[in-house]
């Protein structure tokens, strides 16, 4: 018999409860679907009418996830824009040029001290460098850190990192989809990577003013229709000539975005990005055997250590270069380290492209660690600060006379 | 009053200033209609010390009550009676002012800056009018003086709100 939308259903309420679990405790989602997605699966028990094995609607529920990371990379897209990066100024290059540097040159040291080949070396690399934009931005305005200095700069080089990504994925995907053995065949995959790329950002440039006139569309109903077949079909394109279907939906943001309609989808696509990309946490625990997490123990942490340390370091710097304080300083490392969607998507990628087993384990206990810790550093941001300033003596605090 | 304008990409945007009296700042508009106004530590502009969230409606109530659109004040800072070029002004000494902790007569107010002081009015609104040669100015004080409109301007300028003033 067939019970697949039971299944959903089912999964769709543990989703619920997890979700509303999360915000009792003011906590991001991400962390709470990879576990629940972890605790369920094919090892998990059958109650009843009850199937927590999602075994007949594994493979449905993962084609939602897919979905979730399309709109993910299409609001990325859609709310990123060049002119934005060009009014924000000197220091936030700087600052995203600092912490890139010292933390993908981290992650890459590290993929190859651990042994791995090139390709899941790049994978590791990617998973480390970049930080988690919702869980960023969820912290910073539920601990109404929004209005100070340092935050403008904590989202300019999460913005940076945005872009990074996206250069970045398409890149890897052209390697690792690919499928090219020969330094010939790879070097060709990214050609054609970048220059995909790039004959969007001439569309972008070029063809404003047509799309302009095609998606001036009053109706609401016939204009999603159109903006969601636009965002499957390019992404569904792109993947046919080797570039991730995410970097397809990232690319085609970018181009809407220099439109008028921009804000209009923006504002369309939320809802579709909040709900399908919970499916895409979920799913992806749902991936993870919990068995083979040990496995990654080591590894894991030791990345963690790493992003910590990396993350800090190139925050004070880049804080103490764009004149802030110590103390603002120390909060953007501290702010910029959770990790979540990102790296998951970087993780989802090598999967797919058949590397290494271990690369599930590794992203599922990295990303959940830093998910959980990374919230829990920026809250106690200050008492971290005030303990690492008695080692390294940066400034004298002077004491409070209220 | 000089306003900074930022994007917070994924966020809003947001305003920040220091006003004349030395408090800085920060309102947020959220993508979401939110408004927030975060005030700082006037020691530590990194440390905000009490914030306050408006839903977007709310905001538009204190916009409009703070605009002066329902309750016109009377004006309680600064008020500018003219007699052709002949004025009289109030101003509250701020804690820049280079009066602070110094008399009258220290200043040389009346040979120096051409202008003459009616009244004095201390934090605690206790008033001195007239006051004598030997008064000491504090911070908080709210002077009333009077001149030609250009010196007027001048002490304002240089005398009682010596930095972030105008």
């Amino acid at each position: 018999m067939d019970h697949i939308i039971f299944e959903v259903g089912t999964a769709l309420l543990l989703v619920a409860i997890a979700a509303l679990l999360a915000n009792k405790f003011n906590f991001s989602i991400i962390p709470f679907l990879i576990i629940l997605g972890m605790i369920v699966g094919p090892h998990a028990p059958s109650i009843g009418i009850l199937d927590f094995r999602f075994i007949e609607s594994a493979e449905f529920i993962s084609l939602l996830g897919r979905i979730g990371v399309l709109f993910l990379l299409f609001y990325l897209g859609l709310e990123f824009s060049i002119g934005k990066l060009i009014r924000s100024g000197k220091s936030i290059v700087t600052g995203g040029s600092i912490y890139l540097l010292i933390n993908f040159t981290g992650g890459l040291l590290y993929g190859y001290f651990a042994g791995f080949p090139l390709l899941e070396v790049l994978i590791i690399a990617g998973i480390i460098t970049i930080s988690s934009s919702a869980i960023v931005a969820k912290v910073l305005v539920d601990l109404r850190r929004t209005g100070n200095t340092e935050t403008e700069l904590i989202l300019g080089i999460i913005m940076f990192e945005d872009i990074f990504l996206a250069v970045y994925l398409s890149v890897i995907s052209g390697l690792v989809l690919g499928g090219g053995t020969t330094l010939g065949e790879s070097l060709l995959s990214i050609v054609i990577a970048l220059a995909y790329m790039l004959t969007f950002f001439v569309i972008a440039r070029k063809a404003t003013p047509l799309l302009n006139r095609m998606l001036k569309i009053a109706s609401d109903e016939v204009f999603i229709i159109v903006v969601f077949a636009a965002l499957f079909f390019v992404a569904g394109f792109s993947e046919t000539i080797h570039v991730a279907e995410a970097i397809g939906a990232l690319l085609l943001g970018l181009v809407f975005s220099e439109t008028d309609q921009g804000e209009r989808i923006e504002h369309l696509v939320i809802p579709f990005r909040d709900f399908f990309g919970a499916i895409f946490f979920f799913s992806f625990g749902l991936s993870i055997d919990p068995t083979t997490l040990l496995d990654a123990v080591w590894l894991a942490l030791g990345a963690v250590v790493l992003t910590i340390v990396g993350n800090f370091v190139a925050g004070m710097i880049a804080g103490r270069k764009s004149g802030l304080s110590h103390k603002a300083s120390a909060n953007i490392g501290l702010t910029i380290v959770s990790r979540g969607e990102f790296s998951i998507i970087v993780a989802n990628l090598g999967i797919a492209g058949g590397l290494m087993d271990i690369l599930s384990p590794f992203s599922a206990l990295y990303v959940l660690t830093l998910a959980i810790l990374g919230p829990i550093m920026t809250k106690e941001s200050k008492r971290i600060f005030l303990f690492l300033n008695r080692i390294f003596k940066w400034t004298t605090i002077k004491p409070k006379m209220r | 009053m000089d306003m900074r304008e930022v994007d917070l990409p994924g966020i809003g945007r947001k305003f920040e200033a220091v006003t004349r009296r030395g408090d800085k700042v920060v309102l947020i508009v959220h993508d979401d209609g939110r408004r927030e106004i975060h005030h700082y530590d006037d020691d530590d502009f990194d440390e905000s010390i009490s914030s306050v969230t408006f839903t977007d409606e709310e905001a538009r109530q204190m916009a409009g009550i703070l605009g002066g659109l329902v309750y016109k004040p009377k004006d309680l800072e600064k008020i500018e009676l003219e007699l052709d070029d002949l004025v009289i002004e109030w101003v509250k000494i701020n804690e820049d002012s280079i009066a602070i902790n110094r008399t009258i007569a220290d200043l040389d107010i009346r040979n120096r800056y051409d202008i003459s002081i009616i009244a004095l009015l201390k934090a605690d609104k206790s008033k001195t009018l007239n006051p004598g040669a030997d008064t000491l100015i504090q911070k908080g004080d709210t002077i009333v003086f009077s001149g030609e409109r250009q010196h007027v301007r001048a002490a304002t300028k240089t005398l009682f709100l010596t930095e972030g003033g105008g």
